[in-house]
């Protein structure tokens, strides 16, 4: 009776289709509908055609927000990728208290946005901050940080590759891991030196892991949002505004829903052909690497 | 951290989701008043207290519902005020809403007009019900295009709230009543010590409406307005609005005398451990400030004369469930906000009276016995002569002006050129019609 088994198969996912349809898919449809609608989220809205998508092209706010989600993207991912590989290295090995460090350096990806936020607040407040203190203990001026609006962005890559270094170490270490032993040996056989053999040996065999944290990371950056509301509010003066915190302010406090739907729609558009290209491009560059 | 940024877009969808679900069931519009029967009228009352004030209310609508056994009312707890307008709308949207809601004066221009929303108008005409008795910058910020949406719930304003022991340090004599913007700007340069990191003010320098209302303040002080008469263009890029601007660059770039909080209340915490001399803030920050703080309140210190201050006050808003439940809603907010009640309610609390008769209430003089900061809290209620106001676009003109004077604070921008721009933006927010 295949079709017994084909209906069983469908009652037990059944749950999951409904939730993940009503809380995923309706939504990502509505959204669809919204950005062709002047939309207060309440009253019905009026339909108007691409105007949001056109308000979009020439709006100075909007494209502030675009310029500072790719210059956090460009600056995060790459700190974060070469970082958690040198820390996945420097773990990936047999020394006393190793399940420590590994723990230690895992910890932050569990803590919360806010209260990683409230820790950074305090750490680089500028009057009364520990790493201010510490900087002008060794001679050098105080910094602004989230005050100033050249160095608000930096603090929070400084602050975001904190919180997900452990992410990638983790990545990184699982697949160190299953980097088979006999290529270590028979490379260390024919003289190569340890150093030469990781970046020759093993680095190329995590292009798979790199790919992957590169895609994954760059998605969320592109969607960094939490940190920014905890912290800076996109201040001072609009330097830390990304395009999720934009499409924010635009639905939940100006109530212009159709308009921050048309954000999202070109932010979903942009993830795509960015995680498209990079898909491409990866693939071909790790082939060509083996 | 790990599914961060993603939070938002989840809560987002949510709350798209929750209005699809409402489209779909064609929700919308006004329910028959079901809870009817044997003439009783069940209504409920959505609120954000907490503490207290929580238990304040509770013990009134035990009373209330004692009492009168035809009028039942619910409470509801919203889940905290913060969150209490993006709750009714979903709520409108799906066509369930309270009878009676808590909501925060800025919220007023996204609710007034919807058909939901009863217009109280001619019910708060009855003479009975005595409506200029409310200060009259609380009916302004209850009424929206000449309408009235709300009874005020709740007050409050921004005095100078000042540390005694740094002031007698410095040598200097407390703030009085007389106080103009010299004598402020001298003494936080007095009370400021770069080597000790102690600051003379601190200023909420987060680009929200945290930085905006305090300015506004110092706008009203001057002689300024925010927007022209019929509100179609903004007025502050005025001298006024530049004497004020002026001011706040003067402090913080060239006596760099203001500590600038970036929103996360770090000001109080300083304050508590003596960093920080004086404070523009509300009576909500008093019951925070350390037993073994010695402080003191004065009304803010004048420009042209005037000590203008800003309040911020929220409205019990009622919504139509049926002519019976709106009759019987009106019914229980005509004695919850009466003098007498609300009376009772500020000594169990501490709020600031939201009637001046409240004031002359016998139970009056325990209220100051018992809450001493509060007297010029109460007393400043008389400098607050003008309202924010309730227009659709007002978030956008807030955030206008708390974006750029972040700029003027962090030595960024120039006054003028702040102000400008801040205009700009505003004029382009009022004339979209919004």
């Amino acid at each position: 009776m295949w079709w017994s088994d084909t209906l069983a198969g469908w009652a037990f996912i059944s749950p999951t289709v409904l939730l993940i349809g009503l809380f995923g898919l309706v939504p990502v449809v509505w959204a669809f509908v919204l950005s062709f609608e002047q939309n207060d989220l309440i009253s019905p809205g009026k339909w108007v055609g691409l105007d949001n998508y056109r308000k979009l092209l020439h709006d100075p706010a909007f494209s502030n927000s675009v310029r500072n989600t790719v210059v956090y993207t460009l600056v995060f991912v790459p700190v974060c990728v070469i970082g958690s590989l040198l820390v996945a290295a420097l773990l990936n090995r047999r020394v006393r208290g190793i399940t420590f460090y590994r723990v230690a350096v895992f910890i932050p990806v569990v803590t919360s946005t806010v209260a990683t936020a409230t820790m950074f607040n305090w750490l680089l407040d500028p009057d009364f901050g520990v790493v201010n203190a510490a900087l002008n203990k060794v001679g050098i001026a105080s910094q602004g940080f989230f005050r100033d609006p050249k160095e608000a962005l930096l603090a929070i890559v400084l602050m975001t590759v904190w919180g997900w270094l452990g992410f990638g170490v983790i990545i990184y270490l699982a697949a160190l891991q299953s980097v088979p032993a006999d290529l270590l040996e028979a490379a260390a056989i024919d003289g190569c030196t340890r150093w030469r053999a990781f970046w020759r040996v093993e680095v190329p065999l995590l292009a798979p892991a790199t790919l992957f944290l590169v895609i994954w990371l760059t998605i969320n950056s592109l969607q960094l949002f939490d940190e920014i509301f905890v912290t800076t509010k996109g201040g001072p003066v609009g330097s830390t505004t990304v395009v999720v915190y934009y499409l924010y302010v635009q639905a939940f406090q100006f109530f212009n829903g159709g308009y921050a739907s048309a954000i999202a729609y070109a932010l979903f558009m942009a993830i795509l052909v960015i995680t498209a290209i990079q898909l491409k491009v990866g693939r071909r560059l790790s082939h060509g690497e083996r | 951290m790990t599914s961060s940024p993603r939070r938002i877009t989840a809560l987002a969808m949510g709350v798209v989701a929750a209005l699809a679900l409402a489209a779909c069931t064609g929700g919308s519009g006004n329910k028959p008043s079901s809870t009817q029967s044997g003439g009783v009228v069940q209504i409920t009352l959505s609120h954000g207290y907490t503490d207290v004030e929580a238990k304040a209310v509770t013990a009134q609508v035990a009373t209330w519902n004692a009492s009168h056994p035809k009028i039942q009312v619910k409470l509801v707890f919203n889940g905290g005020n913060d969150g209490a307008l993006q709750k009714t709308l979903a709520g409108l949207a799906a066509g369930s809403s309270p009878d009676i809601a808590y909501e925060y004066g800025s919220s007023m221009a996204a609710l007034a007009g919807r058909s939901q929303v009863v217009d109280l108008s001619n019910r708060v005409k009855d003479s009975s019900f005595n409506w200029t008795d409310f200060y009259s910058f609380e009916r302004d910020a209850a009424t929206s295009s000449g309408k009235v949406y709300g009874v005020p719930a709740l007050v409050d304003n921004l005095a100078l709230v000042y540390n005694k022991k740094l002031f007698d340090k410095a040598g200097l004599a407390y703030p009085t009543e007389s106080w103009t913007w010299d004598d402020f700007r001298t003494a936080a340069k007095k009370l400021t010590d770069a080597s000790r990191k102690q600051y003379g003010w601190a200023y909420v320098a987060d680009g929200s409406e945290d930085t905006t209302w305090r300015w506004l303040a110092m706008l009203w002080q001057a002689g300024g307005d925010l927007v022209s008469p019929d509100g179609t263009k903004a007025a502050f890029d005025s001298p006024a609005g530049l004497k004020a601007t002026q001011l706040l660059h003067d402090m913080a770039v060239t006596d760099k005398s203001v500590y600038l909080d970036q929103g996360n209340g770090n000001y109080l915490n300083l304050f508590n451990s003596g960093k920080i001399g004086m404070l523009w803030t509300g009576p909500w920050d008093l019951s925070s400030i350390n037993s073994d703080v010695s402080y003191g309140v004065q009304i803010l210190p004048a420009a042209e004369g005037t000590h203008s201050s800003i309040a911020g006050p929220d409205n019990w808003m009622v919504f139509n469930n049926g002519a019976a439940r709106e009759q019987a809603a009106w019914t229980f907010l005509t004695w919850l906000t009466s003098a007498q009640t609300h009376g009772e309610f500020t000594l169990a609390t501490g709020d600031l009276p939201t009637r001046a008769s409240e004031t002359k209430l016998d139970s009056y003089t325990g209220y100051l016995a018992k809450y001493p900061g509060d007297a010029v809290f109460v007393l400043n209620l008389g400098n607050v002569t003008k309202a924010r106001p309730n227009t659709k676009s007002y978030p956008q003109v807030s955030q206008a002006i708390g974006s750029q004077m972040q700029g003027v604070l962090i030595g960024q921008t120039a006054p003028q050129p702040a102000l400008t721009a801040a205009a700009q933006q505003a004029d382009t927010a009022l004339a979209s019609g919004q």
